[in-house]
């Protein structure tokens, strides 16, 4: 492990990859604080950026776009009640209320070392976990790999919160749709070319992430404008912080609650499909439990620990989520999902060989995390009062903007114009999806695993001399795929469960 | 109300699913191919039964009241800047990239209600020239700059 943390050092610590990290950083503040834009788009915007550059620095600038776009959600979220992504909604409870309180300065620093904590314990953590469960993952053959792949997306669907799970399948099925367009790699035959040869290779993973995110948010903006008081509450906000110092009793409050957090968090960040938006909701709501009835009253109206237990965790459940990719190559977020895809771009498979074949990308990933991290707090932190200025910029300049970065990003890649009308077709689709409440990440990760998926259940057909049995007669694969059903179907029957207990209680207490 | 938000997307993507499903049999198989276990049109199949059945559920199922609200939106504004960005695609090559870059940004800023003409032009005109200066000479990845009728 020392060998591998030295590379990782020898490869993030250049001044090169350093300066990746830095501007990665700033940029994802600066994106992740423009509300509606996530770190899915900062980091498809980015991917145009990152295909100049070798795989290590561009998963680098990646990964630190990511963190900083999180920490940039935080912001908006505290200052203007506006999450830029589902995962700082819960950030938003107690940070807007500090800031109302004319306490933003103190907020934002509670928010940054909370990240900043949460972060690096989540990293320590990735460092021991992610090592390990490689070399276990090495011994799986294709047929555990398919199981994982289907497990991978079950866990996404059955995730996606009460009353969407159905929505989530369906549109993880039209992302796998989406993979099977273009020439079938192993027989060479044409699937929904529609006689087009641009569609020979296949829908662009960059093209779709761009039109579904970046493009549609900003379509959807548009569609929706804020009015005047939103945005005189942005000029205000991005005006005035305040003073950033933390007292020592607020240390004394938040140390535990940060502990806490970062481990719920990085373990809720490993499974497939959690991510760090349960995290935070999970983490805020054990802490206003363990607050005691006091404490606990505070929660929602400004508390230290309301805001540091969603910040905390779900940054290390960000951390998290790169476990599934490094190791297994399966994302356990959309975030990842965009990251797996662009690692893919550079042609190396992510996955239990990552980190034989390419040591120097695994462990540069690791160490970036903690530099991202030290980089945000000692960097980021003091340039907030400037950074938020951004909020202060018209939208009717913004917007604009990020349409053409968005389409500038697809055609420089390809310089094909005909990318750019796909790309209007998706963002349309998109649109419409997202005004109806289609969930549209579990697409992309559908898009993402099913060439890899087809591949393996191929592969594995192709070595059991095409008998399906390998599903039922191979162990390990069989309790995966128990798992995956296990995953998709206890959240579906769970209401029903509870509603039958609540009925027979109920006549009990009637007989 | 049966056309809540759920099942009118549900329809939307049966009608995706369906149409997924008729072109998925016109994948052409040759005929030793179509005996084996896997083949090219296996997976499309698979989905295309799995996506009908989904979106047949979302639409049948019991649905949360939500219905779509169409009014006080900038429908104008949207699809005036679909019609802008498709322009854009029909046009980066004929016209050069500081051109159409140009004409992009600053169209843009204008139906968002900028209505300065000098600063619509401040803005958009030196970040199209940034940009391609930043591709062209940073990066050495050639844009050509200038429309057709200045190309020598």
């Amino acid at each position: 492990m020392l060998e591998g943390i030295l590379i990782g050092l020898t490869t993030a610590l250049t001044p090169m990859n350093l300066g990746f990290v830095v501007a990665g950083c700033l940029v994802g503040t600066f994106i992740g604080m423009l509300p509606g834009l996530g770190p899915m788009s900062a980091i498809a915007l980015m991917i145009p950026v990152a295909a100049g550059l070798d795989p290590a620095a561009g998963i680098i600038l990646m990964a630190a776009v990511y963190y900083g776009a999180i920490f940039g959600g935080s912001t908006s979220s505290i200052l203007i009640n506006a999450p830029g992504v589902a995962s700082t909604v819960a950030t938003s409870f107690d940070g807007y209320p500090m800031a109302k309180q004319g306490k933003a300065g103190k907020a934002l620093a509670i928010a940054a070392y909370s990240s900043f904590s949460g972060g690096v314990v989540g990293a320590i953590l990735l460092l021991i976990a992610a090592p390990f469960l490689a070399k276990v993952s090495l011994s799986f053959h294709s047929t555990d790999y398919f199981a994982l792949m289907v497990l991978g997306l079950t866990a996404v669907a059955a995730f996606a919160g009460q009353g969407n799970v159905l929505k989530a399948m369906l549109m993880t099925i039209v992302g796998l749709m989406l993979s099977t367009v273009g020439t079938d790699q192993t027989q060479g035959i044409q699937r929904f070319t529609l006689g087009m040869i641009d569609l020979l290779d296949g829908v662009s993973f960059l093209l779709l992430v761009m039109a579904t995110f970046a493009l549609s948010e900003a379509l959807m903006a548009i569609l929706k404008p804020k009015d005047d008081e939103s945005r005189l509450k942005e000029k205000e906000a991005s005006a005035n912080l305040g003073s950033m110092k933390i007292s020592k009793e607020e240390v004394k409050e938040m140390a535990p609650v940060i502990g806490r957090s970062s481990i719920l968090g990085f373990l809720i960040g490993v499974l497939p499909g959690a991510g760090a938006t349960i995290a935070s909701f999970l983490a805020y709501g054990t802490e206003q439990r363990l607050a005691g009835s006091e404490k606990g009253k505070l929660f929602g109206k400004g508390s230290v620990r309301g805001l540091a237990a969603p910040e905390t965790a779900n940054n290390a459940a960000a951390t998290g989520s790169f476990v599934p990719m490094l190791t297994l190559g399966i994302p356990g977020s959309g975030t990842t999902a965009i990251m797996l895809g662009a690692l893919i771009g550079y042609g190396i498979q992510p996955g239990p060989r990552l980190y034989i074949d390419n040591p120097e990308v695994f462990w540069a990933v690791i160490v970036s995390m903690w530099v991202g991290n030290i980089i945000l707090l000692v960097l980021n932190l003091p340039l907030i009062p400037y950074i938020a200025k951004v909020l202060a910029i018209p939208s009717r300049f913004l917007l604009p903007l990020i349409l053409f970065f968005s389409l500038i990003g697809v055609y420089f890649v390809s310089f094909n114009t005909f990318d750019i009308q796909l790309m209007i077709i998706f963002a349309i689709a998109a649109v419409v999806l997202r005004l109806l409440d289609f969930p549209l990440a579990p697409m992309i990760l559908g898009f993402i695993l099913g060439g890899m998926m087809e591949e393996n259940l191929r592969r594995a057909l192709l070595i059991n001399d095409d008998s399906w049995s390998f599903l039922w007669e191979r162990e390990l694969t069989l309790t995966i795929l128990v798992i995956a059903v296990l995953t998709l179907f206890v959240p579906m029957l769970m209401p029903l469960y509870s509603k039958w207990r609540k009925n027979a209680d109920r006549a009990g207490e009637g007989g | 109300m049966f056309f809540t938000n759920r099942r009118i997307g549900g329809l939307l993507l049966l009608a995706f699913c369906v149409t997924y499903a008729v072109l998925s049999q016109r994948i052409p198989l040759l005929p030793f191919q179509a005996q084996s276990a896997f083949h090219a049109r296996t997976m499309p199949e698979v989905l295309a039964i799995l996506g009908v059945g989904l979106s047949i559920a979302i639409v049948v199922l019991p649905s949360p009241k939500e219905f779509l609200d169409l009014s006080g939106k900038n429908w104008f504004t949207v699809i005036a800047f679909l019609a802008l960005m498709s322009f854009y695609g029909v046009t980066i090559r004929p016209f050069g990239f500081i051109l159409s870059s140009s004409i992009l940004l600053g169209v843009g800023f204008w139906l968002l209600g900028e209505r300065k003409a000098w600063l619509i032009l401040a803005v958009s005109v030196p970040i199209a020239i940034a940009f391609w200066a930043l591709m062209t000479l940073g990066l050495s990845v050639f844009l050509e700059p200038l429309p057709w009728f200045l190309r020598g």
